[in-house]
């Protein structure tokens, strides 16, 4: 089978916005089909019949619905989305994969949602395949599974509390283990840290 | 009905928690719906979640349906609490058992942990959530009572238990060393999957079905 064509959807309540986002994809080369969306159930609606690959959201629609939002994640786990930044967003959402402005150029939106249709198509190999950890990570867990705190193991390692979350978050992912104490399990039987330390 | 059973036999655990007897014979799907006084729309957007389709939702559900949603999610608690938790439980003692790696210890005591949460997460439900929803789809009269507590609180507190099922999956099929085995180690494995697949649905119901329809009666009694 060749390329397929890319399932994207749009979820943004302004026509203005979502024409200008329709027009840079039909102008690009990529092969895809687009539907617009006016609200979150409208999209619950869509995927339960069509197979829908990227979805472009204002993210605004995700207000006060996240869980709902990470149960779809859950049920379509090769739905990527990316979230358009109207500058009102201070910190990166946890909701989206990627983030575009209202003003970066069609080439670098293009290029983000190319990227996003990859890492669908190699969704599941990316997960095996990536199982070591990297030293920061390992040392990260070591702190972990000894009970330290975030804050504790940034300043034992020097580092900040954010880049801690980010190596707990890639450790869980890499693993597929998320408790604090299965991770201790995991760290033994990786030699990460002896059983005898451990209390029984 | 038998048909669709043979089809997914995952149905059964569907059929035991409606507190339906498997003995279908030759009956329809409807005529089973009408034998135990269930809606059609009930009984499909819950086997519609068995069979992998359909998200549960939107519907909308009456009172006698929620329920009955509610007595299903609680039989679903009783096969957590005494046959499936029990039954994984018994394998990982007898692996243990059979097994000298110390690792299998801590997944043991790992997993009295998990099943201790487990059994209050259920403990939670069955005497603070579900009394609260028989209530709010009572009759009225108890109106003054049940404010303090409502379906938004029981959702920002309904944690994911199957997370620690996961982990527990892939400690044993990725990082704990163990040598043959291999029939108990199958029937552990098969039992942890039949518990994450009925645990998956059931956390689906309580989300997607229970929780929006408590928040639509509680705005439509507000107004
Ligand atoms: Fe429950
Ligand atoms: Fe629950």
């Amino acid at each position: 089978m060749n390329k397929s064509t890319l399932h994207i959807a749009i979820l943004e309540s302004s026509k203005i916005i979502c024409e200008g986002i329709q027009a840079i994809l039909y102008q690009s080369d990529m092969d895809c089909r687009i539907r617009r969306l006016g609200t979150l159930d409208e999209l619950i609606e869509l995927l339960e019949s069509n197979p829908v690959d990227i979805l472009i959201a204002n993210p605004l629609q995700f207000v006060n619905r996240e869980k709902e939002i990470r149960k779809i994640r859950k049920s379509y786990p090769s739905l990527s989305i990316a979230g358009i930044d109207f500058g009102m967003m201070h910190k990166p959402s946890t909701l989206t994969d990627v983030t575009f402005t209202l003003y970066d150029s069609s080439e670098h939106i293009l290029h983000l949602l190319l990227k996003l249709d990859k890492k669908s198509q190699s969704h599941s190999n990316e997960k095996e395949g990536e199982e070591n950890l990297t030293r920061r990570e390992v040392e990260v867990l070591t702190g972990l599974v000894n009970g330290m705190l975030n804050k504790e193991i940034a300043d034992a390692l020097n580092i900040s509390i954010h880049t801690v979350v980010r190596h707990r978050k890639n450790i869980a992912m890499k693993t597929g283990i998320r408790s604090q104490s299965g991770l201790t399990i995991y760290a033994i039987s990786k030699k990460i840290i002896s059983i005898e330390d451990i209390d029984l | 009905m038998a048909d669709l059973i043979d089809g997914n036999p995952y149905l059964l655990l569907m059929l035991q928690h409606f507190n339906i007897d498997f003995r279908v014979s030759d009956r329809t799907l409807l005529q089973l719906c009408h034998q135990y006084g269930i809606s059609e729309r009930l009984f499909l957007s819950i086997a519609n979640l068995y069979n992998g389709s359909g998200t549960g939702g939107e519907q909308p559900f009456t009172r006698k349906d929620l329920l009955q949603v509610i007595d299903f999610l609680k039989s679903s608690h009783n096969y957590y609490r005494f046959d499936k938790y029990p039954q994984i439980s018994a394998y990982i003692r007898q692996l243990q058992e059979n097994h000298p790696e110390k690792e299998l210890k801590l997944l043991e005591k790992f997993f009295n942990e998990y099943f201790t949460e487990v059994r209050e997460h259920l403990d939670y439900e069955d005497e603070v959530a579900f009394p609260y929803f028989i209530t709010l789809l009572g009759d009225d009269k108890y109106k003054n009572d049940r404010q303090v507590y409502s379906s938004r609180e029981y959702s920002d507190h309904h944690t994911d238990i199957e997370l620690k099922l996961k982990d527990l999956k892939n400690l044993l099929l990725k990082y704990i060393t163990i040598d043959n085995d291999l029939d108990l180690r199958r029937k552990l494995f098969m039992s942890l999957y039949e518990l994450e697949f009925d645990l998956y649905i059931h956390s689906l119901i309580e989300e997607t079905i229970l929780i929006p329809s408590g928040v639509d009666i509680e705005r439509e009694q507000n107004e």
